[in-house]
């Protein structure tokens, strides 16, 4: 039984593999079929072997490596937490894909497009359900290929070419340091499983520990967009809309999340670092937030807002609560997917403008859309009893229920970027619906790109139902199911409070944006604090001035000074002596005989000289 | 059956390729096709019905040759040297295959199978003039290749290549000679043979000259940074088969000349000289992969990616154990497809724009997908991607050097990000962009397929799959540590 795990990441790969070399003679129609179907049945698969998750199966397909003490095995481990994610991956995909087919219906690479879709998955599932870090590795590098291909899908327009390969070359710099960390386990553990990892870890020298979670942060903050590597992703919205949503929201951006979650035996050995862990969580979300709060573009809002909301999800693995934090990123995937689709059917149906000041009249255009919209953005802002207002205040609960300075000014800071994060997400509400004389759009949202989205939106308004607290009536399913104990139980108290607070802050959040937003405006003049804000906190630039440009002058400088010492210079000067030396010797062949007659002459005596010295002695 | 265990594989292996090449004067260049599927087949049943004579080795062949000193035509065959074989054999197919539409004269593929009867010399020697004498076989017709049909520059090209290897080659000679002096002065037996000279005691203060001189002349030929003057221009005036068989299989002769003859010779300073080469390893990857971020020239860009995949593999050599030295020994075969199916590439993209230079190309995947997808393809192995070959050398060379010394292993990381930085640079100034050059351009032909798409399977293979090959190397590699502890070079 246990053998069939290995349909949940193959079957996409076949999807992949089928439409790459079938897929040129296949009708548009079968192929998304197959890369639906494929997708879905992994879903089912998923579903239909959930009941070995809690016994922590596993499956070896063959040996990857083997090479003195180093043994790789192919190996799956399915585990609660790997279920869960598995089962998101899957599930969303699946809508996604329904979606993309419908998106993308007149492009004429879709078979490119779907190739790399499928190929993704497959990635994202070997990262969900390694057992070995190397073989998570494989998964790892696939989906930023797969993320680096699909950003830059339209491959003609070079800024988005050169979107993609930002974002590959950002995320493989923290894969550098993950990579590190990688060789050290191995060198510290002699093994790369990361169950042997995890058992071992209470023996490793709590130093290196320190040092070892940080780097394996270093790595998950890349991948996630967490600072100081967060600047590819809102780049990376130069994709098409369905790779925004399922690889920059729902899926890939949470990996780093879920590795530390994988490794969480072993950080959590280490206070320090979870206290960076914490503090990356909460800076980055702040960050995040008050980017998302002024930019223009409707698909940038977003990004900064995963950007954000992926912050939370790190400060839950720092505050120690390994089910907050999977429920953050369960309740996440839903209603940010939902969110960007939505900005999809809002730019396909505006014809491709995506500037926020020029949309609107969304309720007159399509009634299903806004309220798809509204679903998706009061969970995002957190109103109470939505999912994202149980999974965010989880993790504020257990920052607080720390009792330490450190921990509740996190938790404080974390407050605070929920009223920021009220006010982004319904002022992209607000923007959305002002009636404006909006670029004109073309009838009704098509039938396919809405239908996906019912589910999403369901689980965006009850998805508190999957870890309700005891306090609201629930079983906290979800924390029972991954039995990771955090060993922290905030107080009836504290959650009423902080529901009280969260209540108060969008309350506020509301009234401000009314004010605001209310009668149609036109963006904000164009103030210095306001430009450092849309462009990111300029770190775009900071990194082009203090890294990349450096790197090209200096490298252009060796091809010039050094390397011409190499190649010309040096060789010249080899090639020189042998000349010199030719034409010192030439002397002997001056060509006139009475030379020759001389050295000849030279030549018989000393030839003479030695017979007779044999001769003698 | 029976009949085939005693023909005498390696020598055959080795006498085809020269008459091969004499077939191609009498007959024209077809010959050299019949001799490349004559050899394959050879080099594949290899490993097949071997009667083990002398213990190490999978096959062995000795015959009388220059009796009065000593040098006899004996012919080792063990896994590492059976990969290489194997590789050789592979990149003269690339290479005859992709010369095929574009050199018609007979002397250009007679030039190319003497070359490759040299190299595989070098693999099998197990005597130390056979070993020189090969290694000068194996270059000097590449040279003359690269003089009469290479670029604008080839005979500028050429004479600085000829300068640095055969100043490299004579250290070496001397050093073989130096050694075979020593050795009959002290147990009277003059003989060049491998073996026999590694109990050669050395004098001390002679040991690090003559050891230098060796580790010299294969370290140009690899090349490592500082010694690396002659390659880019070499590279980059070559024919493309002759540079995939400089880059795929030439370099490979020197990091096996390190191993394979400079290490049994001298095993004590053999460990005093591994921080030098790991430091002149890192040294090449940094560097390697930092000029080949700013070159322009498509050829020399992959030439300058040709240096510092290379350095990789010294460092796993420097690294010196059972990991490190299995990933390197693996990346000398990843290493030489990867490279030879881009050489390759940059030909075939040559010759439908007409042009090499980075900014003016672009665009391509809209023309051509296929050979787009190849580009991609063979641009990722060479990346460092999981899953596919080069990948496999590197991470396990890795965690041996950061076992060896952790800050090698973390600074070779590093060049794994210059890996990226140099490829996707390559990769969207060839593939994406609004398409440029001719309005009509083919794709790819089904030879061109036929010569890419094997080199693709083995680039997954090798990624995904390197388990018999690993198996295969694992016990010349704990030979060569096992031989390094019992002559004391190790503690």
């Amino acid at each position: 039984m246990t053998e069939f795990l290995f349909l949940i990441p193959l079957l996409p790969l076949c999807g992949a593999l089928i439409i790459l070399f079938a897929g040129g003679r296949m009708p548009r129609r079968l192929l998304t079929g197959v890369a639906i179907a494929s997708v879905a049945a992994s879903a089912a698969v998923t579903l239909w072997l959930w009941p070995l998750a809690a016994d922590q199966s596993r499956a070896t397909l063959f040996t990857w490596f083997d090479a003195g003490s180093l043994q790789v095995p192919m190996e799956l481990l399915f585990s609660p937490l790997a279920a869960c994610m598995a089962l998101m991956v899957t599930g969303v995909s699946a809508l996604i894909h329904v979606y993309a087919a419908c998106y993308l219906h007149h492009d004429p690479d879709i078979r490119r497009f779907f190739m790399l879709f499928n190929l993704f998955v497959f990635a994202m599932l070997v990262i969900v359900l390694a057992d070995n870090l190397l073989l998570l590795f494989l998964g790892w590098e696939g989906v930023g290929f797969c993320s680096y291909a699909l950003i830059g899908f339209w491959y003609r327009n070079p800024v988005f070419a050169t979107a993609g390969r930002k974002a590959f070359l950002v995320t493989r710099a923290a894969d550098v340091l993950f990579g590190i960390a990688l060789l050290w386990l191995f060198h510290l553990t002699g093994t790369l499983s990361i169950t042997a990892i995890n058992l071992q870890a209470a023996s490793l020298p709590p130093a290196s520990v320190t040092i070892l979670a940080l780097l394996l942060l270093a790595g998950a903050c890349g991948k996630s967009a967490q600072l100081p590597f967060s600047s590819w992703l809102p780049d990376a919205m130069a994709g098409p809309t369905p790779v925004s949503a399922l690889i920059h929201a729902a899926t890939m951006v949470t990996a780093g999340v879920y590795l530390l979650c994988r490794l969480f035996p072993l950080i959590s050995l280490s206070p320090t670092a979870l206290a960076v862990i914490g503090l990356v969580g909460t800076s980055t979300a702040f960050y995040g937030a008050t980017c998302a709060l002024v930019q223009r573009d409707i698909k940038k809002v977003l990004a900064y807002s995963t950007i954000s909301q992926v912050g939370y999800m790190f400060l839950a693995v720092g505050a120690g609560t390994i089910t907050g934090a999977m429920f953050h990123l369960l309740t996440h995937a839903f209603f940010k997917a939902l969110l960007f689709m939505v900005a999809g059917a809002v730019i396909h149906l505006a014809s491709g403008e995506q500037d926020l000041f020029r949309l609107g009249r969304l309720p007159k255009r399509s009634p299903m859309l806004f309220w798809l919209l509204l679903a998706g953005s009061v969970a995002l802002a957190g109103v109470p009893l939505t999912s994202g207002f149980f999974s965010k205040d989880a993790i504020l609960a257990a920052c607080f229920a720390r009792q330490t300075l450190w921990w509740t000014s996190l938790g404080v800071a974390g407050l605070i970027t929920a009223f920021l994060t009220a006010l982004y997400a319904l002022r992209l509400v607000y923007l959305l619906t002002a009636d404006r004389e909006a670029a004109s759009g073309h009838g009704p949202a098509p039938r396919g790109l809405v239908w996906p989205l019912l589910p999403l939106g369901a689980l965006a308004l009850v998805g508190g139902l999957l870890n309700l607290p005891e306090v609201w009536g629930g079983h906290a399913g979800l924390g029972r199911w991954l039995a990771t104990p955090s060993g922290l139980s905030p107080s009836h108290g504290l959650e009423w409070g902080l529901a009280f607070v969260t209540l108060l802050l969008v309350a506020g959040a509301w009234f401000a944006i009314r004010n605001r937003y209310r009668v149609p405006t036109s963006p904000v003049s164009e103030r210095p604090c306001v430009d450092f804000l849309i462009a990111g906190w300029k770190f775009d630039s900071l990194i082009r001035f203090a890294i990349t440009a450096p790197f090209e002058r200096l490298g252009s400088e060796l091809e010039r000074s050094l390397e011409r010492g190499f190649t010309t210079s040096w060789p010249a000067g080899l090639g020189r002596l042998c000349q010199a030396t030719g034409q010192k010797l030439r002397v002997f062949t001056s060509g006139s005989v009475s030379h020759y007659l001389v050295a000849m002459g030279w030549g018989i005596i000393l030839l003479l000289a030695m017979l007779l010295f044999l001769l003698i002695f | 059956m029976n009949g085939l265990t005693n023909i005498p594989a390696l020598s055959v292996l080795l006498i085809l390729p020269i008459i091969g090449a004499l077939a191609c004067m009498v007959w024209g260049r077809r010959a050299s096709v019949i001799t490349v599927l004559l050899e394959t087949t050879v080099a594949l049943l290899l490993p097949f019905r071997v009667e083990t004579t002398v213990f190490p080795w999978l096959r062995f062949e000795d015959w009388g040759w220059i009796e009065r000193y000593g040098a006899r035509l004996s012919l080792g065959l063990d896994g590492l040297s059976l990969l290489l074989v194997w590789l050789t054999v592979i990149l003269l197919a690339v290479a005859v295959g992709l010369s095929w539409p574009r050199y018609r004269q007979s002397g250009f593929y007679a030039l190319l199978l003497i070359s490759c009867s040299g190299i595989l010399g070098v693999f099998l020697a197990q005597d130390l003039l056979l070993f020189y004498v090969c290694w000068e076989i194996m270059l000097l017709p590449l040279i003359l290749c690269i003089a009469l049909w290479g670029g604008a520059k080839r005979v500028e090209a050429a004479f600085k290549l000829l300068l640095f290897t055969l100043a490299g080659s004579l250290l070496m000679l001397l050093a073989f000679l130096g050694l075979f002096l020593l050795h009959g002065r002290q147990t009277g037996d003059y003989s060049f043979a491998l073996q026999a000279l590694g109990t050669t005691v050395i004098p001390a203060d002679l040991a690090p000259w003559l050891f230098g001189c060796l580790a010299l002349a294969f370290l140009v030929k690899v090349p490592v940074v500082p010694l690396h003057g002659w390659l880019p221009d070499a590279y980059q005036e070559a024919p493309a088969a002759v540079t995939l068989l400089l880059s795929g299989v030439l370099a490979k002769a020197g990091i096996f000349g390190l191993v394979r003859v400079a290490m049994p010779l001298f095993p004590e300073t053999w460990t005093s000289f591994l921080p030098v080469l790991g430091g002149v390893a890192l040294v090449s990857i940094g560097y390697g992969g930092w000029l080949a971020f700013v070159q322009t020239d498509l050829k020399r860009l992959v030439a300058y990616v040709s240096v510092a995949h290379l350095g990789f593999i010294a460092l796993g050599v420097a690294a010196f154990n059972v990991i490190a030295l299995q990933g390197a020994m693996l990346q000398l075969f990843n290493h030489g497809i990867t490279t030879a199916a881009l050489f390759a590439l940059v030909a075939l993209v040559e010759r439908r724009t007409g042009n090499r230079q980075l900014h003016e190309l672009g665009g391509l995947w809209s023309r051509t997908p296929q050979l787009g997808a190849l580009v991609l393809f063979f641009s990722l192995a060479a990346l460092g991607l999981p899953g596919l070959n080069i990948f496999t050398g590197e991470i396990l060379i890795l965690l041996g050097a950061f076992g060896a010394h952790p800050w090698w292993g973390a600074a070779g990381m590093l060049g794994v990000l210059l890996a990226a930085c140099y490829t996707l640079r390559m990769v969207q100034g060839v593939l994406w962009g609004s398409p440029r050059g001719p309005e009509f351009m083919k794709d790819i032909t089904r030879t061109e397929a036929l010569i890419l798409g094997p080199l693709a399977g083995l680039v997954l293979w090798f990624g995904l799959y390197p388990l018999p090959f690993l198996k295969l190397l694992r016990g010349p590699v704990e030979q060569l540590l096992a031989y390094l502890v019992t002559t004391g070079g190790l503690p």
